[in-house]
């Protein structure tokens, strides 16, 4: 498989105040298209900054990041945020669904950066709903569901503008094992399915299993 | 573009803070419009008094009839210039007035005392205003200790209701005889005496304060007004009614303006602080949900109009409630002292729809100016910062 994401020496640094601090260091990473990939490591590794970069969240310090050969560093964060909301499907630990919006409209709410009509948009959000189990529950609010719930409407989200790429930030950390299983289950389900590449950061190693590849980071590089 | 949905329901969620910042907003465009409504009132209700074809005269120099006095004499040289109307008889129409301030108890606070304009008027002169009816009693008998008055003072002074009395001058008793209305003018804050009555209760005998004269048309204004102004030996200064009454108002409706607009500007100033905290506190509550709005692909640009519609829209709905409240000011009359005639007169707040749009536009513009700074603060925000929180 060619790579999707590539990292060429990739360093980022923080500040503290005046105090540098270097969280990821030379980095050089190939991620192939298609692959399901675990980031694990201590906490303060640089997991998060990694998954921020690759996500088009945060810029380097040094070296370059690219996916599909789009240069990220070259970007403004304009751009940026137009690229993301093209290639990128976010999975976050704590759902991040907008609390007043119900399951469907935060579904939808990606695809109000395409330039679809308003039937298409409910149309694909409806289709995303059905895809993670909960075309029932469009019409419920985030606090009306369960953890597992929202965590699948988050996934909807993630894939309803058909990414490249899903970044997915500690899915399952806030979650019993049943309901992670779940969720693991719909990540395989959507690289195996839906082709779409996941990057994932987590601690559980049991999460870590369904990764094709797992990568470990120490210090800010890859051991 | 975020859904408006997805701000209404957020304020919908903050309760407590939506509603003191609406009502803030709300109390500005009250007084806003309330103001604005009385300042028309007070125009209109001068403004109807004055009829387009009528021609006023009054001494040169004379701001009003107060200080206007036109010796006798001259009412005749008056009612034979150029232009003027004459009935069927071949009589000019036009009548000579005086005006005096009468001090009365207030029926509501008897201790306290105020001014009323008392109008002499000549035998003819009920019937040479269109627009005024008797509608209770009948009219005052020539030369008679009688008065009529208008409806906006009945009850509001001791002894000046249907059948009642009151002193003209010291132990000089006169009685109410009828109840007239005159279309909501200014009239209608007045008393209608007969002339002479007048004159002799305040010794001012030979002469008037004023000459209204009815003209053939309007555009026979100019010639009339030349006739009057040109002879310097009458001292005369002949305008149209309209526009005495206009000049009549000014005053008055720049004061209530000036007031208004005052307590606006104070009251406008403390609603914008609070739609201000109101957003400040929204989008410190709200990060995470600007954070993951950036993650997504929504620009700075975005977020911030999303945030400046979301504190417009409490504005404008808190706006919406100010104005809406401030009509029931329409059915308000409010006593006060008109600074040109120095006499109480009983205006009422007169709502027009450009005053609810000015009041509505004023409403939404501080939700603007309240909710730039928080939503700029929002558009600044990091996916990557308020992710961490």
């Amino acid at each position: 498989m060619s790579a999707l994401i590539k990292l060429e020496k990739v360093g980022k640094t923080y500040f503290r105040g005046k105090e540098p601090i270097e969280v990821l260091k030379d980095l050089d990473l190939e991620m192939p298209e298609g692959a399901f990939e675990a980031l694990m490591g201590p906490s303060g590794s640089g997991k998060s900054t990694l998954l921020n970069l690759i996500a088009g969240l945060d810029s380097v310090t040094s070296g370059t990041i690219s996916v599909s050969g789009v240069n990220l560093g070259a970007m403004s964060e304009g751009q940026r945020a137009h690229w993301r909301s093209q290639n990128v499907g976010f999975i976050f630990q704590t759902y991040n669904l907008l609390p007043v919006l119900t399951a469907a409209e935060n579904v939808e709410l990606p695809l109000l950066l395409a330039p679809l009509s308003s039937a298409e948009r409910k149309t694909r959000s409806l289709t995303a709903l059905r895809a993670v189990g909960l075309e029932e529950r469009g019409h419920h609010r985030p606090d009306q569901l369960s953890g597992g719930q929202q965590q699948r409407v988050a996934i909807a989200r993630a894939i309803v503008t058909d990414p490249k790429i899903i970044v997915a930030d500690e899915p399952t950390g806030d979650l019993d094992r049943v309901s992670a299983n779940q969720i693991l289950e719909l990540l395989v389900k959507m690289n195996k399915e839906l082709k779409k590449t996941i990057v994932m950061v987590t601690h559980d190693p049991a999460a870590a299993e369904r990764a094709s590849i797992v990568r470990h980071l120490d210090k800010g590089q890859l051991t | 573009m975020i859904p408006i949905s997805y701000n209404v329901r957020s304020l919908a969620v903050r309760k407590t803070t939506t509603f003191a910042t609406g009502f803030g907003i709300a109390l500005v465009v009250f007084v806003l419009a309330a103001s604005q409504m009385l300042a028309l009132g007070v125009q209109k209700t001068l403004g109807k008094a004055g009829d387009p074809s009528h021609a006023f005269v009054m001494r040169k120099g004379a701001d009003a009839e107060l200080s206007s006095a036109i010796e006798t004499p001259k009412v005749g040289l008056i009612l034979a210039g150029p232009g003027v109307k004459k009935d069927a008889s071949g009589k000019a129409e036009g009548v000579g007035e005086i005006v005096v301030v009468l001090a009365l108890n207030r029926a509501d606070a008897p201790d306290q005392i105020s001014n009323v304009q008392l109008r002499g008027i000549p035998d003819d002169g009920l019937g040479f205003r269109d627009n005024l009816h008797i509608i209770a009693g009948r009219p005052a008998k020539p030369g008679a200790d009688e008065v009529i008055i208008g409806k906006r003072l009945r009850g509001v002074f001791k002894g000046l209701d249907l059948g009642q009395k009151f002193e003209i001058k010291k132990n000089r008793q006169a009685e109410v005889v009828g109840v007239f209305e005159a279309g909501g003018a200014s009239y209608e804050s007045e008393v209608l005496a007969d002339v002479e009555t007048v004159r002799t209760s305040f010794g001012r005998e030979g002469i008037v304060s004023s000459v209204t004269v009815k003209l053939e048309g309007p555009e026979k204004f100019d010639a009339f007004k030349a006739a009057m102004n040109s002879d310097k030996q009458l001292g005369l200064n002949a305008m149209r009614e309209t526009e005495y009454y206009e000049k009549q108002s000014e005053g008055t409706a720049k004061l209530i303006t000036f007031l208004g607009g005052a307590i606006v500007f104070f009251f406008s100033i403390g609603a914008i602080i609070g739609a201000t905290i109101t957003m400040y506190a929204a989008v410190s509550h709200r990060r995470k949900e600007v954070g993951t709005l950036r993650a997504l692909g929504f620009s700075r640009l975005t977020i911030l109009s999303s945030f400046l519609l979301e504190s417009t829209i409490l504005a404008f709905l808190g706006g919406a409630v100010g104005a809406l409240c401030s009509l029931a000011m329409g059915l308000v009359h409010f006593s006060m002292m008109n600074m040109a005639s120095w006499s109480e007169i009983t205006f009422s707040f007169d709502p027009s729809p450009q005053i609810i749009a000015r009041g509505l536009v004023i409403g939404a513009l501080m939700g603007v100016v309240g909710g730039f700074l928080p939503a700029f603060r929002a558009s600044r925000i990091s996916p990557v910062e308020a992710m961490r929180d």
